[in-house]
């Protein structure tokens, strides 16, 4: 059971460090700071709404969809901001510093390190990623009224996001130095978003580019998983409903359509397979 | 100096009589069988037909200049580096072999620890991955904590401490498991001479309770005096292998003071030695250079025939350093 003991050892770890001290009072900052200001939005235009004689209730519970996507498209951001920070250099970044050099001669494979610092890192961003969702939507919640009615299928798209960015990194954490495997991930990660705002801008059905994308969400499906979890955010139907087309809701923040299930398998399958394959890497590597 | 920076080299207390037992049966067998080693990153050969034994209980030393390959060796019994050709066996295992793993002890080269982990953290850790758990390990550690001079530093974080104080609490993460053979590479480097004495004190103590040390260090004094045997590598070849005292086929020379030094003097002593010449230092002293000690009588009667008043005979012993260098320079002429 090395392994669990590695685990254990990478969520201290993580806990300890100072990034994730910081982390985690910005966090908390950033809560508050965005509870007064819903509060004080909110406040006012209902105030206005009675004023123009508007339905404030249904005004207040738009105003809840339209803050609950870009508040979560905060949320996709912050978790993938930490965890890039937080994992990159978690095999690299120990073969540079030496520390391997105690804990690999000792009684447990290697498969088992690097599993369990998947597994730790896993698991304390996969809490952080709940948390930080529920507490945003919840805080929308309490002002407006409003709660995705597939809140939790959203929020596991934003898991599934913050795997995928582990698993690219676990894979370069066991290929290249902690330097260049940051990059790359900033570079996918951006890559990935910027990919989706260019299909946007583009107007009309342009193939080249449709094809373009498609295969930059096979490199780096974040943006995909993001689009997802929009969809279960923001129902396409609610929109409609008001009279606004298909594309005044399919912009580069949100989706019509929810993950096709080809895509979403081959996330699964992106976070699991690419994690084994810097195990088989780490096994035959010299340190 | 605070007293937790000198280590304990009191009864170390850790190895039961029935271990030192267990040491004293596998006497002669095998602890490191290393059969054609070679290793090669690239085109670079760093290691190349590398062939040796160490055997249990022996305190073998690995000597060698920057570059040597003697890091890729310690490595490569450590499981950290992937042997490229040949045969290695520990304890009469393959080095992946996990349950042989659970039986050595390894102190690196640069004692990189995790710096956030307090002393004690860090000696539980590395306990636990030994399989240790719950009242033994808590004692193992403290009696490790005493045992090198850290006791009291508990709670104290790693990265507070200095370099020797990693060395001593590496070594201590070492002994966790009650090794029967302890890879200790450059374990003095970085300590402050009292720091290399009581080290090298607590060597010999594990030596005397049957523990196998493998010791990679460049200070010879150190491998002279713990090791039985010596090996020499250079380019990544071994060059020599052997006890220190006779690893190195070198004649005895004497060093001779006497009243004065005639014709007939020299004659004499040239006849039953090897060579003899004048001390360009003194010159009432001879360096005469002999096969063996008995042969020192022989010198000193040459002497007394020849009617000269012999005030010193004494051997002038050359250092492992000395021995190492000619060993080295030769290899490369």
């Amino acid at each position: 059971m090395g392994w669990l003991l590695i685990t254990r050892f990478t969520i201290k770890e993580a806990i300890r460090r100072r990034l994730f001290l910081t982390m985690a009072i910005l966090t908390l900052l950033m809560l508050v700071l965005f509870s007064l200001l819903i509060h004080e939005a909110i406040g006012r235009m209902q105030e206005n709404n009675v004023a123009n004689g508007m339905d404030p209730t249904l005004q207040t519970l738009y105003a809840g969809i339209a803050i609950t996507i870009l508040a979560m498209w905060l949320v996709y951001l912050i978790i993938s901001t930490m965890t890039i920070f937080l994992t990159i250099s978690m095999i690299s970044g120990e073969i540079e510093a030496g520390t391997f050099a105690v804990i690999v001669p000792k009684p447990l494979r290697r498969a088992e390190i690097i599993f369990g610092k998947w597994l730790g890192y896993a698991l304390i961003l996969g809490a952080y990623t709940l948390l930080l969702s529920l507490a945003f939507m919840g805080i929308i919640y309490w002002f407006t009224g409003y709660w995705p009615t597939q809140a939790f299928a959203a929020i596991g798209m934003l898991e599934m996001s913050m795997l995928v960015l582990l698993g690219l990194i676990t894979l370069g954490g066991a290929f290249v130095p902690t330097a260049a495997n940051g990059v790359i991930a900033v570079m996918l990660f951006m890559g990935a978003f910027i990919s989706s705002i260019v299909q946007f801008a583009i107007p009309g059905q342009d193939y080249t580019i449709q094809n373009i994308t498609a295969v930059i969400s096979l490199i780096m499906p974040t943006d995909a998983m993001w689009h997802g979890a929009s969809f279960y955010l923001f129902p396409a139907a609610v929109g409609l409903l008001q009279g606004f087309t298909v594309s005044s809701v399919n912009t580069p923040f949100t989706a019509t359509q929810p993950i096709s299930p080809a895509l979403l398998t081959w996330g699964v399958l992106y976070s699991l397979v690419l994690p084994l394959i810097a195990i088989v890497r780490f096994q035959r590597r010299d340190l | 100096m605070s007293k937790q920076e000198y280590i304990n080299t009191g009864d170390i207390g850790t190895i039961s009589t029935m271990r030192q037992e267990h040491h004293a049966e596998r006497r002669g067998v095998p602890a490191v069988q290393v059969e054609h080693l070679r290793k090669a990153y690239g085109h670079l050969v760093a290691v190349n037909d590398v062939s040796f034994v160490m055997q249990r209980g022996e305190a073998f030393g690995f000597l060698g200049p920057n570059g040597a390959g003697k890091s890729t060796i310690v490595k490569i019994l450590t499981g950290l580096v992937a042997l490229t050709d040949g045969v290695v066996q520990v304890l009469e295992h393959p080095i992946n072999h996990l349950d042989t793993r659970r039986r050595i002890g390894y102190l690196p080269e640069l004692p990189n620890f995790h710096r956030w982990l307090r002393a004690q953290e860090f000696l539980q850790f590395h306990g636990r991955l030994y399989g240790l758990r719950g009242a033994p390990l808590q004692e193992r550690c403290k009696e490790l904590l005493e045992l090198v001079g850290l006791a009291g530093c508990e709670r104290q974080k790693l990265g507070t401490f200095s370099k020797g104080m990693l060395q001593r609490i590496g070594l201590a993460q070492a002994l966790l498991n009650q090794p029967e053979l302890l890879i200790l590479d450059e374990p003095t480097s970085g300590l402050d001479p009292l720091g290399q004495r009581d080290m090298r004190n607590l060597i010999l103590r594990l030596k005397t309770e049957g523990i196998s040390i493998f010791l990679n260090s460049h200070q010879l004094g150190d491998v002279e005096l713990i090791c039985d045997r010596v090996a020499i590598i250079h380019h990544g070849q071994l060059l020599k292998i052997g006890p220190p005292a006779t690893l190195f086929d070198e004649p005895l020379v004497l060093e001779v003071r006497v009243n004065a030094i005639s014709a007939d003097l020299l004659r004499r002593v040239g006849a039953v030695s090897l060579a003899v010449q004048r001390d360009e230092a003194d010159p009432l002293r001879l360096l005469v250079e002999v096969q063996s000690d008995e042969q020192a009588a022989d010198v000193a009667a040459a002497v007394h025939a020849s009617g000269t008043r012999l005030f010193t005979l004494q051997p002038r012993r050359r250092t492992l350093e000395q021995l190492f260098l000619r060993t080295i320079e030769s290899s490369q002429t």
